[in-house]
């Protein structure tokens, strides 16, 4: 119970409040568009490669770009994951209420391990594929 | 500047909550409301913009469409039964498959998740009605208008007949006008789709009641959320290649045709890439609805509320990558092909996680029986089994077996059954006693979905077996002696049945005489649309109320109560205007109070005109379709002018509980502002596709640009570039200028702007005036191009005349300028629109 009080809702505050929903709910949507992001560069990349450069010159640089494309973004994630983790973790002067503020740090942190779990199903092809055909 | 602050008490304490409203006190506000939001009767009933009514129409529409397809089933089925059976000619068969899967998909499938949001979302959320009343309404005459016409066709033996996804040289080269049905027809009804995918975003982001946080809002809420966002990514591509499609058909630009540099792939690709997340866009509704029933089944909250989210928000990420799946035998390289696979099989666990939390939450609650759940039930048995051959489809070896094979029929109508039409039956079930105040019966309940379950079993299981044994989809007929004569007509069979099941669900939803409800809450939910009471009234709710858990009706005593009393917010109507209350995105702080659109003919009116300007040009009428299409813009104009972003008589009103909020906004604070952005964030996707089409030609022909083609030219390209930047720039000032009270600099900013605008669009059109769109894809893509950037021109002239026009009569001064702040931000993407377009047209040919 909060006890009467006058209204805390101020109209700075609403007016930052583009930045400040679209920032939380970015957040939470920043782990899979990593992925996203992922996937389109090992697409495009291989299309782009494989049209361009084709057979002739092997996919051994394509294979490369793509380990280091998903070292990077498994490292983006992790650290996305992380962050979120601290924002869920339940701090000592909590009720055991979540708040929503720790609620989007929880779905935050789910989609980081479902998007790490993505980002490395993509990656698994050029692990395997050896050529363009 | 007048200051907007709400003012007074929030959140309300429990003695404010338990002070009575004194009898004649109710009566009079009762009174007051129930005059607001009457509906109209007679013929005046079709001005209706409210929620309940138009959801109500949509749906009922939905399934009038569904039903049609179903018969051109049975009618399939028929001329299946036996080989060599004369029942249907080819031709006949092959509009007959393409409007069955063109119907269900794009006339039932996803109009339907629009109309049962229109029609449960404001509920859910405790408000009046959507924010945007009167574009609900426009979109669902657009749906009518196209629908019937699309559908309509099959009568007139002009159906399209390539196939529900169209692909040239098939559809392209089809001499009738069924392709340019398609086209045309479809377009009208997803911008409609897109219309309606913006207002609900709006209304689950800004539309909640005080008190709702985001992660208190009822799961449904997620998933339209989603779902929203989804169609806003998917529609576009797929309206961009309608496009250039037509563009083909109709003026010969060889987009598609390889024997000029075009490429038919394109086509899939931007089909797929509409198509497959469309999957997920129907699937994840109906989850929704399933998250609503399984905590009411099992009378307790759903288990792991953030695990739901995650796997709507995940699956709605996921479902992205998966569009090549579809394209597996086109010849793309295999490391391609092996991205998609992965991905296919990466999306079943999100998938997979949203089940299991059903199973979980009905294991540890009290499970009632019922025949909601009975329906949920049937649909994840078929849904799982869907979904496993689905695993089986994204391998890709697997896949080329069995392509093009009934085999792919199978797999597709077990998802969809099982994923979307048995737990939209078990929403039907369940929420029938919330729209109608009365209940279905659970004997007839129980014969239909036994019919339709056993039914559907029948037909689609031997499918798989048909598809192994070699069977292609879309053939006419076959020969007695390949092995499939029983397994059709058993499947034939089964067809039937499903269809007697569906007759007695419909006699059973339409008959008279069901019992009225005696309890209103018959299913003990816990979630705000059971706070009606028994009355019928138009209102939506009485009051407002102030939400303080995830399932209020379980947690919050006397909230229905006090409800009713029009102890909460916005219980009166005292100006006589209807109004719902706007509050912050994430906690659900109380903001503005929004004065909606109430009952109109213009909706109707723009509606039946733009859908001129779509219909008549398939009969090659172009100049009729033009005027149309100019009436159309001139009735949104008038609907815009007088009906939004009024200046309000009172800057403050008292909104109940003694909190003052304000009536006015703009800019971030408005909703129409947010309708906006996310409306252009769909138009940039549209976009983004041609220009994806542009590096597409580059990276899959060795001649694109041709040797030697002529370029835009370069000069005008930068000079109009030049002065569309001015023209934003003006824009930009002119808001600013008018902000600081001088109207008159602004006036001067806002006529400049447009004469720029119209100049730097006509310098663009002259730079490529010289190119032959006909003769190689290059010029075409240059083109199409330079046609969308300059009817987005267009567009913003129109919008900048419409602010000096506001400016001149006194509708924006310098506090009420919300229409200033939409019509920039527009600009603000019109010239990122500008520059790449530049930069592609101009720069990119001489750089690649």
């Amino acid at each position: 119970m909060k006890g009467d009080r006058v209204t805390g809702i101020s109209h700075r505050q609403d007016q930052d409040e583009f930045r400040g929903a679209t920032g939380s709910l970015f957040r939470i949507a920043l782990a899979p568009t990593i992925w996203a992001f992922h996937f389109l560069f090992c697409y495009a990349g291989a299309a782009v490669w494989c049209a361009k450069f084709g057979t002739p010159g092997g996919i051994a640089f394509l294979r490369l770009s793509i380990a280091g494309l998903t070292v990077l973004a498994l490292l983006a994630i992790a650290w996305q994951g992380w962050r979120s983790y601290r924002q869920w973790a339940p701090h000592d002067h909590d009720d055991h209420v979540e708040g929503s503020h720790r609620f989007l740090g929880h779905a935050a942190l789910l989609l980081s391990v479902i998007s790490f779990v993505g980002v490395v199903y993509v990656a698994m092809p050029a692990l395997f594929i050896g050529s363009c055909l | 500047m007048i200051d907007r602050t709400p003012q007074g008490i929030y959140p309300p304490t429990e003695a404010m909550l338990a002070e009575p409203v004194p009898q004649d006190v109710r009566d009079a506000q009762e009174d007051r409301l129930r005059r607001v939001w009457k509906t109209k009767t007679g013929i005046r009933y079709l001005m209706t913009v409210n929620n309940s009514e138009v959801g109500k129409w949509y749906s009922l529409t939905c399934f009038a469409f569904m039903l049609s397809a179903g018969v051109l089933a049975l009618l399939m089925r028929v001329q299946l039964a036996f080989p060599g059976m004369q029942f249907l000619d080819a031709d006949r068969f092959n509009q007959f498959f393409t409007m069955h899967g063109s119907a269900m998909m794009f006339l039932f499938a996803v109009p339907l998740f629009e109309a049962m949001a229109i029609l449960i979302l404001p509920a859910f959320l405790g408000a009046r009605d959507m924010p945007f009343p009167r574009l609900s309404a426009f979109g669902y005459w657009s749906f009518l208008i196209g629908g019937v016409f699309v559908l309509g066709s099959v009568l007139f033996d002009a159906a399209p007949k390539s196939g529900w996804f169209m692909y040239p040289p098939l559809a392209t080269e089809d001499p009738g006008v069924g392709s340019d049905i398609w086209l045309l027809g479809l377009s009208f009804i997803e911008i409609a789709s897109i219309a309606a995918a913006v207002e609900l975003i709006v209304g689950v982001l800004k539309c909640r009641p005080p008190g709702m946080r985001i992660n208190t809002m009822p799961l449904y809420a997620w998933y339209v959320l989603v779902v929203g966002g989804m169609i806003l990514f998917a529609f576009p591509p797929l309206i961009a290649g309608d496009l250039l499609f037509e563009l083909e058909r109709a003026l010969d630009w060889p987009f598609f045709d390889p024997a000029r540099g075009g490429d038919p792939i394109f086509w899939q690709h931007l089909f797929w890439i509409f198509g497959h997340p469309e999957v997920y866009i129907v699937f994840l509704p109906s989850v929704a609805i399933a998250a609503m029933i399984v905590p009411t089944m099992a009378q307790r909250p759903i288990v792991g509320y953030s695990w739901i989210v995650l796997s709507a928000v995940g699956t709605g990420f996921l479902s992205f990558g998966l569009w090549v799946h579809h394209m597996f035998t086109t010849g793309l390289p295999m490391i391609s092909l092996a991205f998609f696979s992965a991905a296919s099989e990466a999306v079943v666990i999100p998938t997979g996680i949203q089940l299991f939390v059903f199973l979980v939450t009905l294991m540890v609650g009290r499970v009632q029986k019922s025949l909601p759940l009975l329906w949920i039930a049937g649909g994840l048995a078929i849904f799982t089994a869907g979904g496993l051959t689905g695993i089986m489809l994204a391998i890709a070896p697997f896949d080329w077996q069995v392509h093009d094979t009934y085999f792919i029929v199978a797999h597709l109508h077990y998802t969809l059954f099982g994923g979307m039409v048995l737990p939209v039956m078990a929403g039907v079930y369940y929420f029938f006693p919330f729209f109608t105040r009365r209940q279905l019966s659970v004997r007839l309940g129980r014969w239909a979905f036994w019919l339709i379950f056993g039914g559907f079993n029948l037909t689609f299981l031997p499918m798989h077996l048909t598809g192994l044994l070699g069977m292609p989809r879309r053939v006419f007929t076959y020969q007695p002696d390949l092995g499939w004569n029983m397994l059709n007509l058993v499947s034939s069979v089964g067809a039937f049945i499903i269809a007697a099941g569906f007759l007695v669900f419909a006699w059973d939803l339409l008959r008279p005489g069901k019992p009225r409800l005696q309890d209103p809450n018959p299913w003990k939910a816990g979630t705000l649309e059971w706070s009606a009471t028994l009355s019928d009234e138009d209102w939506g709710v009485r009051s407002i109320p102030f939400i303080t858990s995830r399932y209020p009706l379980w947690d919050q005593p006397r909230l229905v109560e006090r409800m009713a009393e029009g102890r909460y917010y916005l219980p009166d109507a005292p100006e006589g205007h209807r109004e719902t209350l706007v509050t912050s995105v994430i906690d659900g702080q109380p903001v503005q109070v929004q004065r909606v659109t109430g009952d109109a003919w213009i909706t109707l009116a723009a509606a039946v005109f733009i859908g001129g300007c779509f219909i008549l040009p398939t009969f090659h009428l172009y100049v009729a379709g033009a005027i149309s299409g100019l009436l159309g813009v001139a009735c949104i104009i008038y609907w815009l002018w007088t009906s939004t972003a009024r200046i309000p008589d009172k800057e403050m009103k008292d909104a109940g509980l003694g909190l003052r909020l304000p009536t006015y906004a703009a800019g971030p604070q408005s909703v129409g502002w947010w309708a906006m952005w996310i409306t252009m964030l769909g138009d940039a996707t549209a976009f983004a596709s041609i220009v994806f089409g542009f590096f597409f030609y580059w990276t899959a022909g060795t001649d694109f640009p041709p040797a030697g083609a002529d370029h835009a030219d370069g000069m005008l390209v930068l000079l109009s570039t030049l002065l569309l930047t001015v023209s934003w720039a003006m824009t930009m000032a002119a808001r600013r200028l008018n902000r600081r009270g001088s109207v008159t600099g602004a006036r001067a900013a806002l006529v400049a702007a447009p004469l720029a605008a119209l100049a730097g669009g006509g310098l663009l059109v002259l730079s490529v005036l010289d190119l032959s769109p006909t003769s190689h894809v290059y010029p075409a893509v240059i083109c199409a191009l330079v046609i969308w950037t300059g009817a987005h021109v267009l567009v913003g002239v129109l919008m900048q005349g419409y602010c000096l026009a506001g400016l001149v009569f006194g509708k924006i001064d310098p506090d009420h300028d919300a229409d200033l702040w939409n019509v920039s931000l527009f600009w603000h993407f019109h010239v990122l629109t500008v520059l790449v377009t530049a930069a592609v047209i101009g720069l990119a040919p001489r750089l690649l």
